[in-house]
């Protein structure tokens, strides 16, 4: 089994202080180097909750996010800032490229954060990033002045530039065709593929999510499945698979 | 820091309008602050040279028996000697006190005076005067005789005199003329006039007559005795610091300055410079304000950009300083276009005055310090202005400003 890269043990969320709502009520969960998953649910299941406070954007009310073991709730603010830029990065469902910059310098702005500016090595880096998306011609284009779908590709290297283990992306192609999606999700796929980069994707699209390693759906602020889709082609339901593959790993190597 | 200017300048380039609008606003600000200043200071300047461009502003009488200077290394000990028995202090032994004050780099006139009051008489009129026994070229320092002298010349030796010009014209002195000058005791001598002047002050006019020193010091019975040592300090608003530090190093010296003597005419300054303070002040707040109001509009209209930056790993501090960096930059360049802007202005001033009356109606310098403390205190101002935008913007949380 390959490595555990971060494992989140009794998410609770609550929100609200008088009249109270849990949408998270107690989640295990954790993604392996190199996973290709998909987190499927209603809306309003808490996928969004569960995947910020996974990035360390949000805080749990209950329970411990680490990453390659480290606690991230102990981090302070600047630690934590530096934490998302090295380890982490974010596709949100509305791209958020920063309107004023250019395509080159939107995938560049998490180097600057990192390093102060951008070297050769790292230019080069982005500029076959944005090769890799398909993008090549358009790295002096202004940041509004590309299609819904090409501002996705260019947040999807920019999630990358900074060769993160894990990329969190929140229904990256929520608002994008059906042609488009399916080619940001081959590219997500090829470069995971590629670069060994970890993905965990908020998606409505079950198409989409039937081609991800691992499919976990969320309802009512639990996982209600869990399960690899290779495994499930053999007809053998993961549904029922204890919530965290380090615990069960652990376990595992205890038996051993 | 890099990333933060980097950002704090896009923000701006990308607000060009709002950032122009802003940056007008401060260089207006600033332009005013610098005329102001430079016409307060011109105008004062002028006041103060017509009070004092042509008059001691230090007078050195000695105060007790005995002038000593502050023990030195060396043994050249500078000591003088009060004559009292006049009843009129009078300095002996002056002359090293000379050479002492002319090596001090602060004063830019050192002049030794013996005077006394006497009677002119002529063709049976008679009136008072000042007699002031001078050395024509260490007085010229002070009285510019080459600019008040109106006829004659002001070099004098033996029986010459420099009169004042309502003398001239109560007596009708021409130059060659001339008249008597009495003493209390009865003695009396003849001068002649080589020279009318002119000092500006009708009583100084009326009255003074510039003898030699020596021939002074003869008819006055000075012997070798002075009265006084008559000093001009090249910043005149330092005359008063200038007279204590010599107050210190001379001891049992007596030393007046105009300041003292003109503390009406002082707090008038003062209390013009304060309304130009509180002009300023006011300038700078509404420059404060102005940029304040407009980082604060700029915070919320980029509070997505914000919160995605900080998702990428921007922290709070850095999203913090972005702000405080434009605030400096809108601060500085604004102050720096103010002062191109003011620089103008003054020219536009002097043009205009100049074009009314021939001659600008006094002169007009910027002021190098005056201009870096302006620009210091607007930089320092707008930084200050931005910290509330900024916080705002170290405050924002990613998950908030990213919905939807
Ligand atoms: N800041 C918030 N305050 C209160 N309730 C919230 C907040 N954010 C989300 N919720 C609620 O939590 C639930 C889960 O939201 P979310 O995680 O966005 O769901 P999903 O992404 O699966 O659609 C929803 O019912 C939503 O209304
Ligand atoms: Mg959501």
């Amino acid at each position: 089994m390959s490595n555990c890269l971060l494992q989140a043990c009794n998410i609770k969320k609550t929100y609200g202080t008088v009249v109270k709502t849990e949408v998270l009520k107690g989640i295990d969960l954790s993604i392996q180097q190199g996973e290709f998953a998909s987190l499927i649910g209603y809306s309003g299941s808490g996928k969004t909750t569960l995947l910020n406070i996974l990035g360390a954007l949000d805080k749990p009310t209950e329970g411990e996010v680490k990453f390659n073991g480290q606690k991230i709730s102990a981090m302070q603010d600047e630690e934590l800032a530096y934490f998302r830029n090295s380890n982490l990065g974010f596709i949100f469902q509305f791209h958020h490229l920063l309107p004023d910059f250019s395509v080159l310098e939107n995938v560049l702005i998490p180097t600057w954060i990192k390093d102060g500016t951008a070297n050769k090595n790292r230019i080069e880096r982005a500029k076959e990033l944005l090769e890799m998306v398909g993008l090549k011609d358009r790295i002096n284009n202004n940041a509004n002045d590309i299609s819904g779908g090409q501002q996705q590709r260019v947040a999807i290297a920019r999630a990358l530039i900074n060769e993160p283990s894990l990329i969190l992306a929140d229904e990256p192609t929520g608002n994008l065709d059906s042609d488009t999606t399916e080619q940001v999700y081959a590219l997500m796929r090829d470069l995971n593929e590629k670069l060994q980069t970890s993905f965990l994707i908020v998606t409505h699209n079950d198409h989409i999510a039937a081609k991800s390693d691992r499919v976990i759906e969320i309802k009512d602020g639990n996982i209600t499945k869990d399960f690899m889709t290779k495994e499930k082609e053999e007809g053998e339901i993961w549904q029922d698979l204890a919530p965290c593959y380090c615990k069960l790993k652990d376990e595992r190597e205890s038996v051993l | 820091m890099k990333f933060e200017l980097k950002l704090a300048l896009r923000f701006l380039k990308a607000g060009k309008g709002q950032t122009l609008f802003i940056m007008l606003g401060i260089a207006i600000g600033v332009a005013v602050q610098i005329f102001l200043g430079t016409l307060i200071t011109g105008l004062q300047e002028d006041l103060v040279n017509a009070t004092v461009g042509k008059s001691p502003h230090i007078v050195l009488r000695s105060e007790s028996t005995k002038i000593t200077q502050r023990e030195q290394d060396d043994d050249s000990l500078l000591s003088t000697e009060g004559n009292f028995i006049k009843d009129e202090r009078s300095l002996s032994n002056w002359e090293p006190f000379l050479t002492y004050l002319d090596s001090q780099e602060q004063l830019t006139a050192v002049s030794p005076v013996v005077s006394g009051n006497a009677f002119l008489i002529k063709s049976g009129l008679r009136s008072p005067l000042v007699i002031r026994g001078i050395d024509s070229d260490r007085a010229d320092d002070i009285y510019r005789f080459e600019e008040v002298t109106t006829s004659g010349s002001y070099q004098l030796s033996g029986n010459q005199s420099l009169i004042g010009s309502e003398i001239a014209r109560t007596y009708a002195l021409d130059i060659g003329d001339s008249f008597l000058i009495e003493l209390a005791g009865g003695t009396s001598e003849i001068f002649i006039v080589s020279g009318i002047f002119d000092l500006g002050t009708q009583g100084i006019n009326e009255t003074w007559v510039f003898l030699d020193l020596i021939r002074a010091q003869r008819l006055l019975d000075f012997g070798g005795n002075i009265s006084s040592i008559e000093l001009q300090v090249s910043e005149v608003f330092k005359a008063d610091q200038i007279a204590n530090q010599l107050d210190r190093e001379l001891i049992g010296a007596d030393f007046t300055n105009w300041k003292d003597e003109n503390a009406s005419l002082l707090s008038a300054l003062n209390s013009q410079s304060s309304s130009s303070y509180t002009i300023q002040f006011f300038v700078l707040m509404a420059i404060t304000l102005g940029i304040a109001s407009v980082l604060a509009v700029s915070v919320v209209q980029k509070q997505r950009q914000i919160g995605i930056l900080k998702a990428m790993g921007t922290s709070s501090k850095s999203a913090r300083n972005i702000f405080i960096l434009q605030g400096a930059i809108l601060g500085f360049l604004g102050a720096m276009l103010g002062v191109f802007l003011g620089f103008l202005l003054i020219q536009g001033f002097l043009f205009g005055t100049a074009a009314a009356t021939g001659d600008p109606l006094f002169a007009l310098n910027i002021r190098f310090n005056q201009t870096m403390v302006i620009l210091l205190i607007t930089t320092l101002a707008s930084i200050i202005s931005a910290v509330i935008p900024a916080r705002n913007s170290a405050k924002l949380n990613p998950i908030d400003v990213m919905k939807g």
